[in-house]
């Protein structure tokens, strides 16, 4: 019994080890149940929960960027950071779904870069939000996202914001003042809070008609299911 | 699966295998994190990236896998190795000691490598392979203590 003892030991942790593996695999694939229909988009929510309570104290930044008709059905509204890799990739994603479901959704775009884990992502944010006091906000979006590893490994990311402003065709005078002023940082600030009273603490942070969706659900497949799900709730 | 447990000298042996049932304990910490580690990594979870932590970039880099598996998978066995070959050290198997301190050495190496990756080269810390790494230095000490008390 003495000398089995030790492969007994063994034994026994391989199947605690296999076991807890196969818990939290699971726990972590649970499918993602359809978010509760009814509400309309998160800032004009009667929402229940803490978080909504404090997000309709919390408005953002007003007029938010948005994409798409006001009263659409399903409003996506993302908290997202330029230099965040997995925002990157939820860029084509959400423009697939607007693709898919043209005039029955919503997009809206809250800013909430990750300082200092991200170095480029505050000028970042602070260049799209310049870009959209000139009207161009989602061109300079695309942009950013499109091209994320290129100013990400950059030392000094600013020339290439510049030129990205000089592409779509900004004045070049206003969009530098802008970007290090005070409408901009207010702007940031005020997303950056609703952000915090809705208990984002990581990006990309999606909520559709007011409620969190799991990270893992941001994939095409998974986020067209739950779409269509609201839709059809309606 | 020879050299049965030597009982002759109890107390020095007590001694010598104290480091062995230690590195059991502590192997079994870098075994949860690595487990945790696979799990985010293939759920795509820790992907996301997150106020305190560089993890996303980190597993989210090339470095992250090797030959299509997580690293972090490759962790979680090589812990399960030194656990394994700790418990039968401390029962006085002489060979799983012998063994113990090459794959302990090579993991040693292999969290150098890491550690350089993450801090010149992904320039993100990543916490839980830090806590794996912390994990990997202490076995190293732990071993080189039982080396000492042969």
């Amino acid at each position: 019994m003495k000398r089995a003892l030790p492969f007994l030991i063994i034994g026994t942790v391989l199947v605690i080890a296999v076991v807890a593996a196969l818990y939290l695999k699971r726990s972590a694939s649970a499918p993602v149940a359809p978010p509760a229909p009814a509400r309309e988009s998160p800032a004009a929510s009667n929402g229940t929960t803490k978080s909504n309570e404090n997000a309709a104290a919390d408005m953002g930044a007003n007029p938010p960027h948005t994409h798409g008709p006001a009263d659409a059905p399903v409003t996506l509204e993302e908290f997202g950071d330029f230099e965040c890799p997995p925002c990157g990739l939820l860029h084509p994603i959400l423009q697939t779904m607007e693709k898919e479901f043209s005039g029955r959704i919503r997009i809206v775009f809250r800013e909430f870069p990750l300082v200092p884990t991200h170095v480029h992502a505050l000028a970042a944010a602070r260049s799209a939000e310049a870009a959209g006091l000139q009207g161009k906000f989602w061109e300079m979006h695309d942009l950013l996202y499109e091209n994320q590893k290129t100013w990400h490994d950059a030392f000094d990311a600013r020339p290439i914001f510049e030129d990205y402003a000089t592409r779509i065709g900004l004045n070049m005078e206003q969009f530098r003042r802008d970007s290090s002023g005070e409408i901009v940082a207010q702007r940031i600030f005020l997303d950056g809070k609703r952000g915090h009273a809705m208990g984002v603490n990581g990006t990309p942070t999606v909520f559709m008609n007011g409620r969190e969706l799991p990270f893992e659900s941001l994939a095409v497949d998974k986020l067209r299911a739950l779409i269509q799900a609201q839709l059809n709730a309606k | 699966m020879s050299n049965p447990p030597d009982t002759s000298q109890p107390i020095q042996t007590r001694r010598r295998t104290l480091p062995y049932a230690f590195a059991a304990l502590v192997s079994l910490v870098g075994l949860a994190d690595a487990i945790y580690l696979t799990i985010e990594h293939l759920s795509g979870r820790s992907v996301r990236c997150t106020i305190v932590s560089g993890c996303s970039e980190v597993l989210s880099s090339e470095y992250a896998t090797v030959r299509g598996i997580p690293l972090a998978m490759v962790g979680a066995a090589a812990y399960f190795t030194v656990f394994s070959l700790a418990v039968l050290a401390a029962y006085s198997y002489k060979w799983a000691a012998k063994l113990l301190m090459v794959v302990v050495g090579l993991m040693f190496i292999t969290t150098i490598w890491l550690l350089y990756l993450q801090a010149s080269v992904i320039r993100h810390f990543c916490q839980f392979c830090l806590l794996s790494a912390l994990v990997t230095f202490v076995l190293t000490v732990l071993i080189v203590i039982s080396l000492r008390k042969r």
